[in-house]
């Protein structure tokens, strides 16, 4: 890590990090201090209102020791040297030592990483800034009359990062970047809405929204206008990759977070090395992926960001880990150890989570199904990990009849089912690919930023 | 670190208001898994949120822009830095004027826990003693989890009208899971309680309704499919109306959604898709509820808590509203929204789950979040009961579906009152006709 690498507010205290770490390990089997500083920039424009200004600043150190049986960590916004140099003294003499060793700091690492871009945010100004979300929202607006509204938001958000424990010293600068345009139509009865947003870590040349893209943007929102209930039931459906995303974060991502194993809340447990899904299915979770909205270069404890496969060939092979789970239940780390921030604990977090590509085009799924709903568009989705229920909810679907789109809208539709049923039901995998990012809470806060996706997939689900 | 702010917004150029708001945080967090201890924090933050607006001409006349930028303690040295930024960004975004509260007499509320201020960590501690007891003497049910939260907060106010504030409260957050066993089964029930004082917090007899919770979703069967009267109660009954502050009651009752023609509301009209058939529908936006979740003395623009009618017997009776968003539709202010609090039914709870006709009775959602727009929603059904003459069997899995204001025109509402953090109003609501879906 070298200190002058972290943004200008953290170099005093980046500084002295080593030796915060050292002190507190005086009396602590081990020891590591986390230090972060997250703000950025966010732009909305809409028909009525416009707004330039910064995301809620996140900045502060968190100290942590591991007593030999759990850790205690002390977490402070004050970066003054004197203080957080107190606060590790202070730490130090009230850690009581417990039976259960050390913690294993990982290998010896150095370094500093930082997002690379093609446009680098940073070089426009907040006015030219302005300037793209006032086009974006001027050429959508003029797509229909019946177009109420349309909000225009861009959201930038550096995240710089520094972790140190005696063996490493790792400090990262990574830029997530998201740009989404939502369209509000009326036919003078009721109001509808629809979105399309593109989300990236690394630079503007990623999250540009083409004009064919706010066409179909319309042409949706304008669908839902004559929207219809779903009949409930079983169903063939066939999944958009931010449907099959959703459903691979809630069913697999959720359900195999290590450190809901040490709380006895995953039912996954029971079913490793096992067949789990279909042979059709793998499912990945991957911090490295490049530009997903998840991702990083080393979690929040250290551990370098590296792809985990989670299902393979049908086959459930482990879990998503942070240090805590993975010494306790004395399995592999991986790179899944996140805070929401330094106000926060870590917990096992997911990072970009998805179905691996397949072979079959999604024309070919289509085809092949008799009756059933086209899934389009993700709205929510919540995990049940011990019961394995599942609810992903699709901002709406089209109905399927002989293979062919009918353009019968139905919105929305609650997806529920058994995950091992859900699972087991895919009978074709897509050979496209896509993620879509946004924030992921565990339960209902938590929250930190996560992309899913994967290709088309279809399979039965019950739908409500 | 205030002071200083406010002398230098004073001497800034292209500052034509401001408000300051400096925000103090001291939160203890304790987390056990079964009877060990996984997680013991301590955190404090100090930071002050400084929004500036900028007046400028702009071809539609003089227009008013607005940003935030929030300073930490290390900031300090760069003050300049940040003022000149935020300056620029109000610069360069044309609103219509509008103005800030000016000086006023803020109503004392009580949101602050003396025993969550002087000795957090032994609140924190007592509630977990309290839910490991209770749940020793609970057949076929553990702990698998459980997290505190005790929080204390400071927050401290000025605008350039002459607004002066501060205020203090407590908050707790208590969140646990417990597993029920039987040889070939085992199942969960999680609960997440937010209050402002510990004595609003009956742990034990929260745990036994959670450890029941927990027994009966092992043995739960999966509802039927088709139209079915839905009693929804207690904690799922506020994230069915509530939803974590996304209500499309509480959003369609904006006046910034007014503003952005996103509210098809207006004053004097009904809010229901359909004739009114069941018990009026009444909502208040109350900030002023003792130890409501919600509450406080004046929000985060400076204006004074308030209770307000908002839905009157099924008819917008206001807005609710910042000013800014009150001048735009020049209408009161109100402040932000507060509690929800809703008008009492004119059933009794148990006479809501009488029926001769299957009924199906919510306790738990796995997530219930109403379309902010449209109303639509869709829940997983993570436990309830099928209840058929007089019998009730647990169930789970399947969901229901329907419009919250469909729905809430043929809504019968218990005559027992709940306060449940952020609401205040009927324990339970009876929905006479709602789509499941099931086996």
């Amino acid at each position: 890590m070298n200190v002058s690498e972290l943004l200008p507010e953290l170099r005093g205290a980046g500084r002295i990090l080593p030796a915060l770490v050292a002190e507190v390990e005086k009396k602590a089997p081990y020891a590591s201090v986390f230090l972060e500083r997250i703000g950025g920039l966010q732009v909305v424009v809409n028909h009525r209102e416009q707004n330039v200004t910064e995301i809620p600043l996140s900045q502060g150190i968190v100290l942590s020791a591991w007593n030999g049986a759990w850790f205690e960590e002390v977490a402070s916004s004050d970066l003054t040297p004197d203080h957080i140099v107190g606060v590790a003294n202070r730490l130090a003499d009230s850690v009581q030592v417990l039976p259960g060793g050390s913690i294993d700091p990982g290998p010896t690492r150095e370094g500093h990483f930082d997002t690379a871009f093609e446009m680098d945010p940073r070089s426009l100004s907040a006015e030219e800034k302005l300037e793209m979300c006032r086009q974006l929202h001027s050429t959508a607006s003029a797509l229909d009359a019946r177009i109420v509204n349309v909000t225009v938001r861009y959201l930038e958000r550096l995240e710089s990062k520094a972790f140190v424990n005696r063996a490493e010293q790792l400090s990262q600068n990574v830029m997530r970047l998201r740009m989404s345009v939502q369209m509000f139509v009326s036919d003078g009865q009721q109001l509808q809405y629809d979105w399309v947003s593109k989300d990236a870590t690394g630079g503007l040349e990623l999250i540009r929204i083409r004009d064919e893209e706010l066409r179909e943007l319309c042409d949706h929102a304008l669908s839902l206008l004559t929207a219809e209930k779903v009949p409930p039931g079983m169903y063939d459906v066939v999944c958009s990759p931010d449907v099959s995303g959703v459903i691979a974060h809630e069913a697999f991502g959720h359900g195999v977070e290590l450190d809901m194993f040490l709380k006895g809340r995953a039912r996954s447990e029971q079913y490793l090395g096992e067949v789990i899904a279909s042979p059709l299915v793998d499912i990945l979770d991957d911090p490295s992926y490049e530009h997903g909205h998840g991702s990083y270069f080393f979690d929040d404890e250290g551990q370098l960001a590296s792809p985990t496969y989670i299902i393979r060939n049908g086959v459930f092979e482990r879990g998503i880990s942070d240090l805590s789970s993975a010494h306790s239940l004395g399995v592999a780390r991986s790179a899944n150890g996140r805070r929401e921030s330094f106000e926060h604990k870590i917990y096992t977090r997911m990072s970009n989570t998805f179905f691996g590509r397949g072979h079959t085009p999604v024309r070919d799924m289509i085809a092949s199904v008799d009756h059933g709903v086209y899934l389009q568009h993700s709205s929510s989705g919540m995990e049940d990990p011990k019961g394995w229920g599942m609810q992903v909810t699709s901002h709406y679907g089209e109905e399927i009849r002989n293979g062919k789109l009918t353009g019968r809208i139905f919105a929305p539709i609650g997806i529920t089912g058994y995950v091992p049923d859900i699972l087991q039901s895919v009978s074709a995998v897509g050979e496209d690919f896509a993620l879509s990012g946004g924030t992921c809470g565990k339960g209902h806060k938590e929250w930190v930023p996560v992309s899913s996706g994967g290709p088309h997939l279809k399979l039965k689900a019950r739908l409500g | 670190m205030f002071q200083p702010m406010v002398d230098a917004l004073r001497k800034q150029q292209g500052v034509d208001d401001w408000l300051v708001r400096q925000i103090g945080t001291a939160s203890t967090q304790y987390y056990v898994i079964g009877d060990r201890i996984e997680n013991s924090r301590t955190v404090s933050s100090q930071k002050t949120v400084i929004t500036v607006m900028n007046d400028h001409h702009a071809p539609e006349g003089t227009m008013r822009g607005e940003a935030q930028v929030t300073v930490v303690p290390s900031d300090l040295p760069h003050l300049g830095d940040k003022l000149e930024q935020a300056v620029f960004m109000a610069g360069v975004t044309d609103n219509p004027i509008y103005g800030l509260p000016g000086p006023c007499k803020y109503p004392a509320v009580e949101v602050a826990d003396a025993e969550m201020r002087s000795d957090p960590r032994a609140v924190a501690e007592r509630l977990v003693h309290e839910l490991l007891t209770t749940l020793h003497d609970e057949h076929g049910v553990r702990l698998s989890s459980a997290e505190v939260f005790v929080d204390n907060h400071e927050v401290t106010i000025r605008n350039s009208r002459g607004v002066e504030g501060s205020a203090v409260d407590t908050r707790l957050l208590l969140d646990f899971v417990l597993l029920a066993s039987s040889e070939d089964e085992e199942m969960e029930s999680h609960i997440a309680f937010e209050r402002r004082r510990a004595s609003d917090l009956d742990v034990p007899a929260m745990a036994r309704r959670q450890a029941q919770y927990a027994r009966d979703a092992v043995v739960a069967g999966t509802p039927r499919t088709g139209t079915f009267a839905v009693v929804v109660s207690d904690d799922a009954l506020v994230e069915l109306l509530m939803s974590e502050g996304y209500s499309p009651l509480i959003l369609r009752s904006a006046a910034q959604m007014k503003y952005q023609k996103l509210s098809p509301w207006e004053p004097g009209a009904t809010i229901l898709s359909a004739a009114a058939i069941g018990d009026p529908f009444t909502m208040y936006s109350n900030a002023l509820l003792p130890y409501g979740v919600r509450s406080g003395s004046f929000d985060s623009e400076g204006l004074p808590a308030q209770r307000v009618l908002i839905v009157d017997r099924g008819v917008l009776n206001r807005f609710w509203a910042s000013l800014r968003h009150a001048e735009y539709l020049h209408i009161p202010p109100t402040g932000r929204f507060g509690n929800m609090e809703l008008a009492l039914g004119s059933v009794t709870y148990d006479d809501l789950l009488e029926s001769d006709e299957t009924l199906y009775h919510i306790v738990a959602f796995s997530a219930m979040s109403p379309d902010p727009i449209t109303g639509d929603f869709v829940g997983e059904i993570r436990l309830g009961y099928e209840v058929e003459k007089g019998r009730r069997r647990p169930i789970r899995g399947g969901s229901i579906s329907g419009n919250l204001f469909e729905v809430l025109a043929e809504v019968h509402l218990s005559r027992e009152e709940a306060f449940l953090g952020n609401y205040r109003g009927p324990r339970a609501a009876m929905f006479p006709r709602i789509t499941v879906a099931g086996d």
